[in-house]
């Protein structure tokens, strides 16, 4: 009796010491990973300390200043700094409140039961979506950790290419009639800086993704990024009369406005200013901590699973290196997905994420599309996402994209995933011509 | 003399009774100990266990194992369980554990829970093996048939036999007992299903799907709904969902759990000296009863309230 009391203690403890063993393999893989983002992370360039006003602070913290002029000239210098500075901020807060994190999605890995035939399904079937989610969840107990990595090169801006943005500086009123005068002694009034900027913004993201399966219904995970972003600008700037002739007004032989030769890059030249700025910037970047609830699943007829998904995003990365947004952003999500015939799913998400810094930058967040096992072990996925702002007034007030996806199953617990998301529409926000991400995913 | 000898004796008799007690009580009650298997992390699962749990004698200490629908990984534990000391019992979750034990465990008392036509899986020679399976009675569907439908008299069946062989016979019987008769079509795969359905089209009355894996395969199914409406033959299915599909009727097991309790009655037995092989597999105690009012409707059929009253889904 006592032995046998010992036998079942220590087949119990066998499975106990597997149990722990699995996980303290699995901890400490966890942690290695951790370590080595956090390492990563911890690299920043010393180029740019405040990346994000790169454009803002590319002609000085105080805009464009002009060469002091001698008499019998009115003292230039100033006289396009505040539309210089208002400028090169507005066009500043455009590119940096649209930069963000793609979407990542969880995994669905796990069982589901077939009641006609009695058996258990591997909801692995067809492997997911991508970047949108499934109503299913892991399955209880399961640890799903992913690595992903994703390029996004920007090249558009509202529509306007990148390369080829261009602002326009007008000076105050001299005289204080009211207007810009076009003739008379105060015609210089009406000189214009022209300003052609070539930005170059885009960023590497590297992102550990885990997901754990609390119960068979309820997962949660974290979404860790090191994010590279590299942010450079080149500004020319050119003096123009109303006619457009290149220096401005002239008075005699005298251009009344010539460029302050100190803050402009070499060459100079009075009439125009070159100036470059930008650096590169490597760190954590927003840490996103996510929870899904599959509340309702296998119910048979044309309902389809559903879940809720809540979504904290928190300001880990820093705001002023270009890393983060930073702010707190909470979303919530419903999911609606249903399979049919075992291998198609097409999946619905709507939800509405706050942006607790800036309310205006609230949006409503969707996707439609499907995700289809094509072979046992590779699906492929289709989806439009959306991301609108109702109260925004800046960039992206609308933006969809079509993603396109291929899951592989090379190894029974390994996933291959690569995914490109195409813009339908690059008139609104701050756009790439395509974000590929590529990304292996293990599930223990 | 002879009295003190006989009063001597009693006293003994006495002291050895109370001896006897007192050690008897005082030793504690056997555990009993008892591995769990369960083929994959699903809710019925879950809730066969929890049944389990609940209906097996108190004290027993259950130790559980999920194989992640791995089989390598339900042998491997198997393969530990056996090297130490044996279990009293092992209690197999699903079809996948069932094949696990049948093929690892010979010499010690296996009850399976959840697990559909354990005949397919378990051998006839499989001694030390019994359970309670998901199948729903025989003889409650075909009397089901035969109250709505008491014009029913040929069932039509379509089976593959290297599945549901064994099912088909024990129905044929039951058939009997019951006035009815079936009209079989077996197949040999799920292709078969279309001519077979054809062959018996004016040979039945009904037709009664049954859990059979070469019948089920989604094609065979949307094809027996159709046929059903184009015959205007009233359909037992499965399944509450084969029921939203079109079929009148549907008789599925009501929860894990129950299941799972039924397992614990059987394991219990086992455990206060039943022998195995006298204990016969049992059928889903509970049932759940859907009802397709649409169908009803297309098919002329009349639901008895009585029916109605009883189903737990109602499809109008």
């Amino acid at each position: 009796m006592i032995r046998a009391d010992l036998a079942i203690l220590s087949l119990r403890s066998s499975v106990f010491s597997a149990r722990c063993s699995q996980w303290t393999s699995r901890c400490l893989q966890a942690v290695a990973a951790v370590l080595l983002i956090l390492w990563v992370g911890a690299y920043a360039s010393v180029e740019a300390a405040d990346l994000k006003n790169t454009i803002r602070n590319l002609y000085g913290s105080e805009g464009l200043h002009l060469e002091p002029r001698p008499l019998p000239f009115f003292t230039q210098e100033s006289r396009f700094q505040a539309s210089s500075l208002q400028g090169l901020d507005q066009l500043n807060t455009q590119l940096t409140s649209a930069i963000g994190l793609p979407s990542f999605s969880s995994s669905v890995t796990g069982f589901t039961f077939d009641l006609e035939r009695g058996v258990p399904l591997r909801t692995t079937e067809s492997l997911g979506p991508l970047l949108t989610e499934r109503a299913t969840t892991l399955g209880a107990h399961k640890l799903d950790m992913t690595l992903t990595y994703t390029r996004l090169n920007f090249t558009k801006l509202q529509g306007k290419d990148l390369n080829k943005l261009e602002l326009t500086f007008t000076r105050d009123d001299v005289n204080g009639n009211g207007i810009r005068d076009t003739s008379g002694p105060f015609s210089f009034e009406s000189d214009i800086i022209r300003a052609r900027l070539k930005v170059d913004l885009n960023e590497d993201i590297i992102a550990f993704i885990a997901t754990y399966g609390i119960t068979s219904a309820w997962d949660a995970g974290i979404v860790v990024p090191v994010v590279h972003v590299r942010l450079r600008a080149q500004a020319s700037a050119g003096i123009y009369d109303q006619f457009g002739n290149p220096g401005g007004t002239k008075v005699g032989d005298l251009y009344v406005h010539q460029f302050d030769s100190s803050k402009c890059d070499p060459p100079f030249d009075q009439a125009s200013c070159k100036r470059r700025g930008g650096g590169e910037e490597t760190g954590i970047g927003d840490i996103i901590l996510r929870t899904k609830y599959n509340f309702l699943r296998n119910y048979g007829g044309i309902m389809p699973d559903m879940a809720l998904l809540f979504e904290v995003k928190l300001p880990t990365g820093d705001e002023g290196r270009l890393l983060g947004t930073g702010g707190t952003n909470l979303a919530g999500l419903f999911i609606a997905s249903k399979t049919y015939g075992r291998w198609f799913t097409p999946h619905v998400n709507v939800g509405y994420e706050i942006d607790t810094q800036e309310l205006r930058q609230n949006s409503i967040r969707y996707a439609l599309g499907f995700d289809a096992r094509l072979l046992p072990e590779l699906s492929v996925d289709a989806d439009v996402i959306g991301r609108l702002k109702p109260a925004a007034d800046q960039t992206g007030e609308h933006i969809h994209d079509l993603s396109l996806g291929v899951k592989w199953n090379p190894l029974s617990s390994w996933i291959v995933r690569a995914n490109v998301q195409i813009p339908l529409d690059k008139n609104s926000g701050l756009r790439a011509d395509a974000i590929p991400t590529v990304g292996v995913e293990y599930l223990f | 003399m002879s009295l003190l000898i006989s009063r001597a004796a009693s006293l003994l008799a006495i002291a050895c009774v109370v001896v006897g007690a007192i050690s008897y009580s005082s030793t504690p009650t056997e555990a009993a100990k008892i591995l769990a298997l369960k083929s994959a992390d699903v809710d019925v699962y879950n809730d066969a266990l929890e049944g389990f749990r609940s209906g097996v004698s108190q004290g027993s200490t259950i130790v559980e194992y999920d194989m992640e629908g791995d089989f390598q990984k339900g042998k491997k534990f198997l393969a530990r369980a056996k090297s130490g000391a044996k279990p009293d019992l092992i209690l197999a979750i699903g079809v996948w554990a069932l094949q696990v034990a049948t093929e690892e465990i010979q010499d010690i008392p296996v009850v399976f829970a959840m697990v559909l036509n354990p005949p397919t899986v378990i051998g006839p020679e499989a001694r030390n093996i019994t359970g309670a399976s998901m199948n729903v009675p025989i003889e409650q569907q075909l009397a089901l048939l035969k109250k709505v439908s008491p014009q029913v008299r040929r069932i039509g069946v379509i089976y593959d036999p290297s599945k549901t062989g064994w099912l088909v016979r024990q129905a044929d019987r039951i058939a009997k007992d019951q006035g009815v008769r079936l009209v079989t079509k077996s197949i040999a795969s799920s292709k078969d299903s279309f001519a077979a359905l054809d062959a018996i089209q004016d040979e039945i009355d009904a037709l009664w799907i049954v859990p059979d894996l070469t019948v089920l395969a989604p094609e065979s199914v949307q094809y027996i709904l159709l046929f059903s409406f184009r015959h205007k033959i009233p359909v037992l299915g499965l399944s509450e969902n084969q029921v939203r599909m079109g079929a009148l009727l549907g008789l599925s097991f009501e929860s894990g759990w129950d299941i799972g309790s039924q397992a614990a009655e059987l394991a219990n037995g086992i455990l206060s000296g039943r022998s195995v092989g006298d204990i016969p597999f049992t059928m889903a105690r509970k049932v759940r009863l859907t009802v397709n009012l649409k169908s009803a409707g297309k098919l002329g059929v009349h639901i008895p309230k009585e029916i109605l009253d009883r189903a737990d889904a109602v499809i109008r």
